[in-house]
């Protein structure tokens, strides 16, 4: 049962990058922590790298990582999930509209779109294959998650899935107005990859057993959380949500006062937790991504739950 | 399970709902002229709906602003598509919308007041994110559960249709409404004319000559419902959804590889699912941009799939223009006219076949033509290529 992550790789303010375990050494996020980038030359050809922005950087990184950890050559299936997308070009070329009058050059222009980093991935990797973005606010990764499914349910024996985000200082200043309480005064970078598979293999790491999203307002988060694990026992929660949940549970983790908010912040709470499975030895996590009438739920258990 | 097509709804240059698109069609009316309703100061051609902001707030009572023209458009044609259907709970129903920018056209005006040092109303910028615009035509409807947003350029609706096709035949919805809007913005209009694609006369798809798009603005929106869903609501069927297939041409971020790759992975693709032979296939809704590169390649897909045997088709973008995201799911809807009313829209403008090619679309409006099986092809940027295709009930 469930669908079994054979990879997973991650760019954030932690050291989650090629570093297993890290979820033991989790620092508290202030605002001098940096992007902790890796040296994206030993992945990306120095001559494509000058022109990507951050978000291509992290998630074209974290996309060749999680395929070579999986053992698998390419994938049948490329989905991202992203809120705010290519949001460094798209403001490059905006001011530029705004402010130029002659020529305008089109770089930014052809990197500003959404699918940007899906397309690019497709390109590195040769991929022909079904190629999708999806940009639903704050829970963009868990419809990319969803989609994932499908596809595994249909034909796909692997998909890289992932969700990605990128600051610009533009965000800072509208954080409250999202409704985000940010670590002082900034929001952040992230992304996370992973490879998803119908096949258990020697790399495979930990299980999405479900997903499951919900937008509007009528619906109490309680009960939407109660039905959806429908009694499985919770070891950990990880949360981004100020709502109050009622669990008989101590092991509560606000996800964003680790990784500090972006819109994809869930992607690297499934991070997080499939690093936490498998050193602590955890069965079952959830995942709960609540902000501004969006809901994301992720359940992810260990390899023999 | 089988996914038909129970609603439609659309909003383009040449009308504000479909009745008024079809009768333009017939009418060879083409929607291209002057920018309206934009601080843009050049001269190009567009594809402008005829109808402000202002007059669609006040016309829907349209609540919760700012809210961006691309919702705007959004509301009326998903209304339309809804039409009288209603909530039950017995019918899982969700919403997949699409769009390229989102809400940029109140973005351009927060921008503005930032570089002019203007009073900042950041509730303007709250409306970029693409999730926003399709919350926004949630609300309007009354619907709550799955909202999805999909983008990937100008494939974007036809992505949106697909997936709630997927989403049907594995039992997680059972009536979905899908497709895509895209406002004119001065930044897709600036960042075309970045690309020396943009033409500055009226868009000749397909021919020899062609020198670029012109942009267009719209809605497309369809209801598709699995046959559960249609014993309850006892909604008419237009059509059958039988074929899909997105597929990547992993050639370039912006150019379609000379060969057409991908536009015929994506054809073949659709035609496989449908379990169809192309001899099935009775047109073809080009994407037919009128770019240099997008009609050659997509020459090649087509015949790469249909050999010596190349089925009528024309593209509709010289009606409307290039309604980017929405383009998909707008001429989805004109295809459905096709099937249903045995009709196919002529290819406006064409003259001269292109020499590499040779193809020559429906360049006359056709009637009383019996239309079984119709294909529509949509591509954007990233090489993302995606084809459906529509049959008679």
């Amino acid at each position: 049962m469930g669908f079994y992550i054979n990879g997973a790789s991650a760019i954030s303010h932690q050291s989650t990058f090629k570093n297993k375990g890290y979820t033991e050494n989790i620092f508290e996020l202030n605002s001098s922590h940096e992007l902790l980038a890796p040296n994206y030359k030993e992945y990306i050809d120095s001559k494509a790298l000058r022109r990507m922005s951050q978000i291509l950087r992290m998630s074209i990184t974290c996309g060749i990582d999680c395929l070579s950890q999986s053992g698998i050559e390419n994938t049948d299936s490329i989905i991202i999930g992203t809120g705010l997308g290519c949001l460094m070009d798209t403001e490059k070329f905006l001011k530029n509209v705004l402010t130029l009058d002659g020529l305008i050059p089109p770089t930014a222009f052809i990197q500003s779109t959404h699918n940007t980093i899906a397309g690019q991935l497709s390109l590195l990797l040769e991929n022909n294959n079904y190629n999708m973005t999806h940009t639903q606010n704050t829970v963009s990764f868990e419809h990319a998650l969803l989609d994932c499914m499908l596809r595994l349910n249909e034909n796909d024996n692997n998909v890289l899935v992932g969700g990605a985000d990128e600051h610009i200082p533009l965000l800072d200043n509208i954080a409250s107005d999202i409704g985000v309480k940010i670590v002082e005064g900034k929001m952040t970078s992230g992304a996370a990859m992973f490879a998803l598979s119908n096949e258990r293999n020697k790399h495979s790491l930990a299980r999405v057993m479900d997903v499951e999203t919900y937008y509007g307002k009528s619906k109490n988060l309680q009960d939407q959380v109660n039905s959806f694990i429908e009694g499985t026992e919770i070891d950990l929660i990880l949360i981004n949500s100020n709502e109050a949940l009622e669990f008989d549970l101590e092991n509560i983790v606000n996800y964003s006062s680790i990784f500090g908010y972006l819109h994809s912040g869930s992607a690297l709470a499934l991070h997080y937790a499939v690093d936490v499975i498998n050193e602590e030895g955890k069965q079952n996590i959830l995942i709960v991504n609540y902000l501004n009438d969006n809901m994301g739920l992720i359940l992810i258990s260990n390899l023999e739950a | 399970m089988n996914v038909y097509v129970t609603g439609i709804g659309v909003i383009s240059a040449i009308g504000n709902n479909v009745d008024e698109n079809y009768n333009s069609l017939t009418s060879l009316n083409h929607g291209i002229g002057p920018v309206q309703f934009s601080n843009n100061k050049k001269t190009h051609l567009v594809g402008n709906v005829k109808l402000s902001d202002e007059a669609i707030i006040e016309k829907y009572s349209v609540k919760n602003l700012p809210i961006s023209r691309t919702s705007l458009l959004g509301i009326i044609a998903a209304s339309e598509a809804w039409g009288s259907n209603k909530h039950m709970k017995s019918i899982r129903t969700g919403l997949i919308s699409s769009t390229s920018v989102g809400g940029m056209d109140k973005s351009e005006k927060y921008y503005r007041q930032l570089i002019q040092h203007e009073d900042i109303d950041n509730s303007l910028i709250l409306t970029h994110d693409n999730g926003n615009t399709s919350e926004k035509i949630a609300n309007f409807l009354g619907l709550e559960g799955y909202v999805n947003t999909l983008s990937t350029a100008c494939s974007s609706s036809l992505n949106a249709i697909m997936l709630g096709a997927r989403m049907i035949q594995q039992d997680k919805l059972d009536r979905v409404i899908v497709g895509g809007s895209d406002a004119f913005t001065e930044f897709t209009l600036n960042g075309f004319d970045s690309l020396m694609i943009y033409s500055d006369e009226m868009c000749k798809p397909f021919d020899e000559n062609r020198n670029g798009l012109n942009l267009g603005e719209g809605a497309g929106f369809l209801v598709l419902e699995s046959n559960r869903s249609i014993k309850e609501t006892k909604n008419t069927q237009l059509c059958e959804l039988v074929g899909w297939c997105n597929a990547a041409d992993a050639f370039h971020q912006t150019a379609s590889s000379p060969e057409g790759k991908g536009a015929t992975l994506a054809i073949e693709g659709a035609l496989k699912q449908a379990n169809l032979s192309p001899n099935d296939i009775d047109y073809i809704n080009a994407h037919g941009t009128a770019t240099k590169n997008n009609d050659l390649s997509e020459s090649r897909a087509i015949i790469n799939v249909f050999k010596n045997n190349i089925p009528s088709f024309s593209s509709t973008k010289a009606f409307t223009g290039h309604t980017l995201a929405a383009s998909g799911s707008i001429e989805v809807i004109f295809s459905i006219l096709t099937l249903t009313k045995d009709v196919i829209f002529p290819n406006l403008n064409f003259i001269q076949p292109i020499e590499q090619t040779k193809l020559n679309p429906v360049t006359e409006l056709t009637m009383n033509k019996k239309v079984n099986c119709v294909l529509s092809n949509s591509f954007g940027f990233g090489g993302n290529n995606s084809t459906v295709i529509l049959q008679k009930i």
